[in-house]
C-alpha cells in the first residue's frame, strides 16, 4: 500500500518540456480555486440577484463616466502621442515634455469642478510648471531617458 | 565606523528629502508610502547605491508617519495604516487638541520607528543565519508559508488564495530563465508577444501601474471630489503638547510598536492591519476601555506606534528571505534589484557595508521624520488643502516616467502600466486582493524554480515534506495559517448564534 502510494508521487521530469509543469500546475489551482469560489460565493450572489435583493452593478453604479472614461482615453492619447513626437526629438525627452503640458491642462480641467479665474491661472501655471520641472531634473540633470 | 565617515554629503541629503516627499504623500488622503516610493523611483535611477538607500527609506518612513495629519485633522487616513488613528485623534482635534493629538501621534511615531529599527538590526540576521541552510525544498516552502499567511489575512481568504495564485500565473508569462536554470522555452504566450514579452512583465511598471495609476482611476471614477479642509487648519491653534502626557503609556507604547513590528513580520499584511490590531488590543487591555473612541491619547499612541512599528519588521522578511513584508517594501524590493541588490539569505552576511548603511538611513529618517514633523507640523498640515485636481496628473506624468525610464526606454513598459493600472482598478472591483498578487508576482519565478528543481533532483513529490525537520516545521506553519481564520470565522459565527438565540 505504501509502495504504491510512494509510487504514485514519483515524477519524472524531462528538461525539454519542464517549461510547461509549473504553470499546468498553477492553472489546474486556479480553475479548481475558481470553481470553489463559484460554490462559495458565486452561488449566493445568484440566489440574490434572482430574488432582487442585489443588482448587477459591479460597483459601477457611482461612477462618474466622463471623469472617468475621459482620464482613460486622455491617458491612452497622452502614451502614444508622447512616443510618436519624441521620435521628431529622439534622446532629448522633449515628446514627453511637449505632450505633458497639455495632458496635465486638459485632465485638470476634467477633474476640477466649477472652474473659476483663480483656479485657471493655478491650472495652466501648474501644465506648464510640473513637466518643465520634470524635464529639466530628470532628462538635463540626471540624464534618465525620456520619450 | 570607517565606513560611515566615507558617506557623502549627497546621502545625508537623499533622507530628509526622501522624508519630506514621504510626509507629504502620506498626508495627502488616496496617497500612499507605496505610491510615494512607485512615484519617485526614477530619481534613485540616477543615484548611487547608498543615496538610492537614504532616498526610499526616507520616502517609506515619511509616507507611513505623514498619514496621521489628515486622520487627525479631516477624520481621513491619509495612508490605510493610518486608519485607527482616526478613532481618537479626530476626536481629540474636535475638543481643541489637535496640535496635542498631532504631536503625540510624532512622538509615538517615532518610538514605533526606532524600536523596530532595533528588532531589526538584530532579528534579520539571525534569520538570514536560518534561511542560508535552506535548500530549493524549504525556499519553495517558504514562498508557500508566504501566500498563504497573507491570503488567509485577506477579507476573503479564498479570492486571497485566488489572488496570490493569479501574481503567480502572471509572473510565469515569458521564457523559462535560461539564466536561473530553465530550458529557455515560451509559456503562456501569443506568437505576437513573443517581441515585447520574452522576460515577461517588468516588475516596476506593474507595481506603478497597480499602485499609482489604478488610485488615480479610482479617484476619477469616484468624480474627484473637492474637501474642504481649510477649517481643519484652524484647529491647530489649540492645546499645547507636553511631554507628560506619556507617563503611564510605557506598556502601550511597547506593546503597539511590537504588535505592528510582528505585523510587519508576515509577508504582505500592511499598515492598516497593523494599527487596527494595535488599536483593539490597547482597547482590550485599558482600564477604561468605554474611553477609547472619546478622543483620548491611549488611541493615538496605540494606532502610530504600530505603523511605524512596522517599517522595521516589515524589512525583515524583506532582507533575509526576499520576501517583501508589505507592499511599499515590494517597490523597495524592485528598486533595490535595479541598484544592483539581491536581497535575500546571503545579503547581509555578504553585504555588512551596505546592510550598515541601511540601518543607518533607517535610523536617520526616523529622527528626521520626528524633528521635521515636530517643528512644523502647522505648515505640513497645509498639504490637505492642495487640490487633487493640481495633483492627479502630476502623479499619472510621474509614473509614466518611471516606467518609461526603469529598462532605459521602452514603450511597452508604459503600456504595461496602462494595463496593471485598470487591472488594479477593475480586479479591486471584482474582489482582486492587490497585496496576495504582487506578493505571488514577485515570489512566482521563484517558486516554479525551487519546485521544478527540487522534483528533477529527487524525483517525487515526498520530498517537500521529508527533506529535513524545517520542512515539516513550515508545513505546520502553512496549516495553521490555513486553519487559523476558518477557526476565527467558526467562532463567530457560534457567537452571533449564541446572540440570536438569546443564548450566553
Amino acid at each position: 500500500m505504501t509502495r504504491w502510494f510512494s509510487s504514485l508521487l514519483k515524477i519524472h521530469i524531462d528538461f525539454k518540456t519542464s517549461h510547461t509543469l509549473f504553470p499546468t500546475i498553477v492553472i489546474c489551482l486556479l480553475v479548481f480555486l475558481l470553481v470553489l469560489i463559484f460554490l462559495v460565493h458565486g452561488i449566493p450572489w445568484l440566489r440574490d440577484l434572482r430574488s432582487g435583493k442585489r443588482r448587477l452593478t459591479l460597483g459601477l453604479a457611482h461612477l462618474d463616466k466622463l471623469r472617468f472614461f475621459g482620464t482613460l482615453v486622455l491617458t491612452v492619447a497622452y502614451f502614444l502621442l508622447m512616443d510618436h513626437v519624441g521620435r521628431f526629438f529622439p534622446n532629448t525627452g522633449l515628446g514627453f515634455l511637449f505632450v505633458s503640458i497639455p495632458f496635465i491642462f486638459v485632465l485638470s480641467l476634467l477633474f476640477a469642478h466649477r472652474i473659476d479665474r483663480r483656479k485657471l491661472v493655478a491650472i495652466s501655471l501648474n501644465a506648464l510648471i510640473a513637466p518643465g520641472v520634470a524635464w529639466y531634473v530628470l532628462a538635463k540633470l540626471f540624464n534618465i531617458s525620456l520619450p | 565606523m570607517d565606513h560611515f565617515f566615507s558617506l557623502s554629503i549627497t546621502f545625508f541629503l537623499m533622507i530628509p528629502v526622501g522624508v519630506l516627499i514621504g510626509i507629504l504623500f502620506g498626508a495627502i488622503p488616496g496617497m500612499t508610502a507605496t505610491m510615494a516610493v512607485a512615484v519617485c523611483l526614477p530619481l534613485t535611477y540616477a543615484l548611487n547605491l547608498n543615496q538610492a538607500l537614504g532616498l526610499l527609506l526616507g520616502l517609506y518612513v515619511g509616507g507611513i508617519s505623514g498619514g496621521l495629519v489628515p486622520a487627525i485633522l479631516i477624520n481621513i487616513p491619509g495612508t490605510p495604516s493610518s486608519i485607527a488613528t482616526t478613532f481618537d485623534g479626530y476626536p481629540m482635534a474636535a475638543k481643541g487638541e489637535a496640535e496635542k493629538a498631532l504631536k503625540i501621534g510624532i512622538v509615538s511615531s517615532l518610538f514605533g520607528g526606532l524600536f523596530s529599527a532595533g528588532i531589526l538590526l538584530f532579528f534579520a540576521p539571525a534569520l538570514a543565519d536560518v534561511a542560508i541552510k535552506f535548500s530549493y525544498v524549504e525556499k519553495f516552502l517558504v514562498i508557500l508559508f508566504a501566500l498563504t499567511v497573507i491570503a488567509s489575512l485577506s477579507k476573503s481568504m479564498l479570492m486571497g488564495i485566488f489572488s496570490g495564485v493569479l501574481g503567480v500565473l502572471i509572473s510565469l508569462i515569458g521564457a523559462y530563465d535560461i539564466n536561473l536554470g530553465g530550458n529557455g522555452e515560451y509559456r503562456l504566450m501569443l506568437p505576437f508577444m513573443e517581441k515585447s514579452l520574452e522576460d515577461g512583465f517588468s516588475l516596476l511598471p506593474v507595481l506603478i501601474g497597480l499602485f499609482g495609476l489604478a488610485t488615480i482611476l479610482e479617484e476619477a471614477a469616484n468624480g474627484v471630489p473637492e474637501e474642504f479642509a481649510g477649517d481643519a487648519l484652524g484647529r491647530l491653534h489649540h492645546a499645547k503638547f507636553s511631554l507628560r502626557v506619556f507617563k503611564g503609556q510605557a506598556i502601550n507604547l511597547i506593546r503597539s510598536s511590537s504588535i505592528g513590528t510582528f505585523v510587519g513580520l508576515l509577508p504582505g499584511v500592511g499598515g492598516s492591519a497593523a494599527s487596527i490590531l494595535s488599536y483593539t488590543q490597547g482597547k482590550n487591555f485599558s482600564k477604561e476601555p468605554s474611553k477609547w473612541g472619546t478622543g483620548i491619547p491611549d488611541g493615538v499612541i496605540a494606532s502610530e506606534a504600530s505603523n511605524n512599528g512596522l517599517t522595521g519588521g516589515a524589512l525583515i522578511p524583506l532582507l533575509s528571505l526576499g520576501i517583501p513584508g508589505d507592499s511599499t517594501t515590494a517597490v523597495l524590493i524592485g528598486a533595490f534589484t535595479l541598484q544592483g541588490i539581491q536581497v535575500g539569505p546571503l545579503f547581509i552576511g555578504e553585504n555588512p557595508t551596505i546592510w550598515h548603511t541601511m540601518m543607518l538611513a533607517l535610523l536617520l529618517a526616523n529622527l528626521v521624520m520626528f524633528v521635521v514633523m515636530f517643528f512644523s507640523i502647522k505648515y505640513i498640515a497645509k498639504v490637505i488643502t492642495v487640490p487633487k485636481y493640481i495633483l492627479d496628473p502630476i502623479i499619472i506624468m510621474m509614473c509614466v516616467v518611471g516606467a518609461y525610464a526603469i529598462n532605459y526606454g521602452v514603450m511597452f513598459d508604459v503600456w504595461t502600466l496602462l494595463i496593471f493600472g485598470l487591472f488594479g482598478y477593475l480586479g479591486q472591483k471584482i474582489g482582486i486582493e492587490i497585496a496576495p498578487f504582487i506578493i505571488g508576482f514577485i515570489l512566482g519565478k521563484s517558486a516554479e524554480i525551487y519546485f521544478v528543481k527540487s522534483l528533477e533532483s529527487f524525483g517525487t513529490l515526498t520530498i517537500f515534506f521529508t527533506k529535513s525537520p524545517i520542512a515539516l516545521f513550515l508545513w505546520v506553519l502553512i496549516l495553521l495559517s490555513l486553519a487559523f481564520p476558518i477557526y476565527v470565522k467558526v467562532k463567530a459565527a457560534k457567537r452571533n448564534e449564541g446572540r440570536s438565540t438569546g443564548g450566553p
